[in-house]
């Protein structure tokens, strides 16, 4: 951990098994600090979405039991927010503080409108109507969707209802954000507006996606997940471009970093 | 077919249009209670409020071939149930009471049709809240309406995929079987997305009530 100064997030030693019986994650262990921005990349499978679950609850694993001989139970709850565990009890306070984008907006775009959805947080936390209308409009300006209260979700393009989902889950000023593939199914435009608005975002961020340029970009460390455990955790330059390391988990080295172009060195173009 | 199918001309910007929702509601109402109570034996007024009918529609912009290919799609349920009278007399009457059943069935769906046709369902929606309508009622006709156009792209999808993969003609027997494929296959995207859709509303602090914010 470099610069985290109270941990927003604590997961120690979380398993989950599926109904099923397969195994998702194994003894997976990590803390977010305030403010700081993580990003969780593996192959396909590897349990990035079902990690992220765990965070506000909508998944409960157990905690693993440490090392050694099984002697008497641990305490069950392997993730904490803000200190708070992640139990029912908590689950209101949680799920305020933990903002969740999901990877398919019609998932989480359910309301007759656009305005109706973005206020459906803040009308769940129980704000007066004034200022849930003026949350409303100010994450919509926030995501470049001045005005749009009174459009329907099946008018309005991918990247949009993207953005949408985005201003639902930024109206409940959420402290610590998981995000599912954010960039996934965006074009360019698009893409480049999401990254924008993460970047202005105060939160901490959870970035799960297997956009690498993406990482690189908004993450200053990240979390390497296959088979359900962690394989790395660093910060994002070193491992994404260890080549070795990229390989053995089903990436590659993202292009920026393999032809050199770093986050200020811009590809020739016109003055 | 596609989705729009269903309220097509809700957007459009007629009188008809521009009039309060919840008094379009009210009046859409009352002559579907006037169809379904007045007795038959007075069908004059019957014929006075199926020119109404047609009267709002034709000034709601709303095309005659629209109307008659909705209509094409009740019909066959309605005669069937019309048919079940004189049936169950042998024929040897009950005709009156098979064609009362007729008309009253195409009216309130046509008044019905003008409606939804003549007003965006978000604020039919929104009217319907202020007419007093049960909050959870309203809720699940939203649902129901906003995944309608989800599922519905979703199958097209899914067919279109079906048919990429569909060489030359096929037997009967062979469409039946992949059609009820799809349908398997549909149900069960649909029973997985509800779940993430509950999951969505969990994550922004769902617990049970619907508020909304007027």
């Amino acid at each position: 951990m470099s610069h985290a100064s109270v941990p927003i997030l604590k997961v120690e030693h979380l398993s989950y098994r599926y109904p099923t019986g397969q195994t998702a994650l194994t003894d997976v262990s990590f803390l977010v600090g305030m403010h700081e921005v993580v990003g969780l990349v593996g192959p396909n499978g590897a349990g990035k979405t079902t990690l992220l679950l765990h965070l506000n609850g909508l998944l409960t694993g157990v905690r693993a039991a440490t090392p050694g001989p099984a002697t008497s139970p641990e305490p069950a709850h392997a993730v904490e927010v803000l200190g708070m565990q992640v139990v029912p009890a908590n689950f209101p306070e949680i799920r305020r503080i933990v903002g969740f984008l999901f990877q398919d907006p019609d998932d989480q775009l359910f309301c007759p409108t656009v305005g109706d959805d973005v206020a459906f947080g803040p009308l769940n936390l129980g704000f007066p109507r004034d200022e849930v209308r003026s949350r409303v409009s100010r994450t919509l300006e926030a995501v470049g969707l001045t005005g749009f209260e009174n459009r329907v979700p099946q008018q309005l393009s991918f990247g949009e209802r993207r953005r949408v989902c985005l201003a639902g889950v930024l109206a409940c000023e959420p402290d610590l954000l998981a995000l599912d593939e954010p960039s996934s199914n965006l074009d360019p435009r698009s893409r480049r507006r999401l990254i924008d608005i993460l970047k202005a975002c105060q939160a901490a961020q959870v970035v799960a996606s297997h956009d690498l340029e993406l990482i690189l970009e908004l993450c200053g460390r990240v979390i390497v997940l296959d088979q359900g455990r962690i394989q790395a955790d660093g910060p994002t330059r070193d491992l994404l471009s260890n080549e070795r390391l990229m390989r053995s988990h089903g990436l590659e080295v993202p292009l920026s970093i393999q032809y050199g172009l770093e986050a200020g060195v811009r590809p020739v173009s016109d003055p | 077919m596609a989705v729009d199918f269903l309220d097509r001309y809700s957007r459009g910007s007629t009188w008809c249009h521009r009039w309060p929702a919840r008094l379009k509601i009210v009046l859409t109402l009352a002559v579907i209670v006037a169809v379904v109570l007045l007795p038959i034996s007075l069908w004059p007024i019957h014929g006075c409020l199926a020119c109404l009918i047609f009267a709002a529609h034709a000034v709601a912009d709303i095309p005659l071939s629209y109307l008659l290919r909705r209509v094409a799609l009740l019909l066959p349920v309605v005669l069937l149930m019309a048919l079940c009278v004189p049936l169950s007399r042998g024929f040897s009457g009950g005709w009156e009471l098979a064609s009362a059943l007729v008309a009253r069935a195409l009216l309130t769906f046509l008044a019905a049709l003008w409606l939804v046709n003549t007003t965006p369902f978000d604020r039919l929606l929104a009217a319907f809240r202020q007419l007093g309508m049960p909050r959870s009622f309203v809720v699940l006709l939203a649902f129901t309406y906003r995944y309608l156009f989800v599922v519905f792209d979703e199958l097209a999808r899914m067919r279109t995929a079906q048919r990429a993969r569909t060489f030359g003609r096929r037997s009967p027997w062979a469409v039946w079987n992949s059609t009820v494929q799809l349908v398997a296959m549909l149900l069960i995207r649909s029973l997985n997305r509800s779940e993430r859709v509950h999951q969505a509303m969990l994550s922004r602090g769902w617990q049970g009530e619907f508020r909304t914010i007027d």
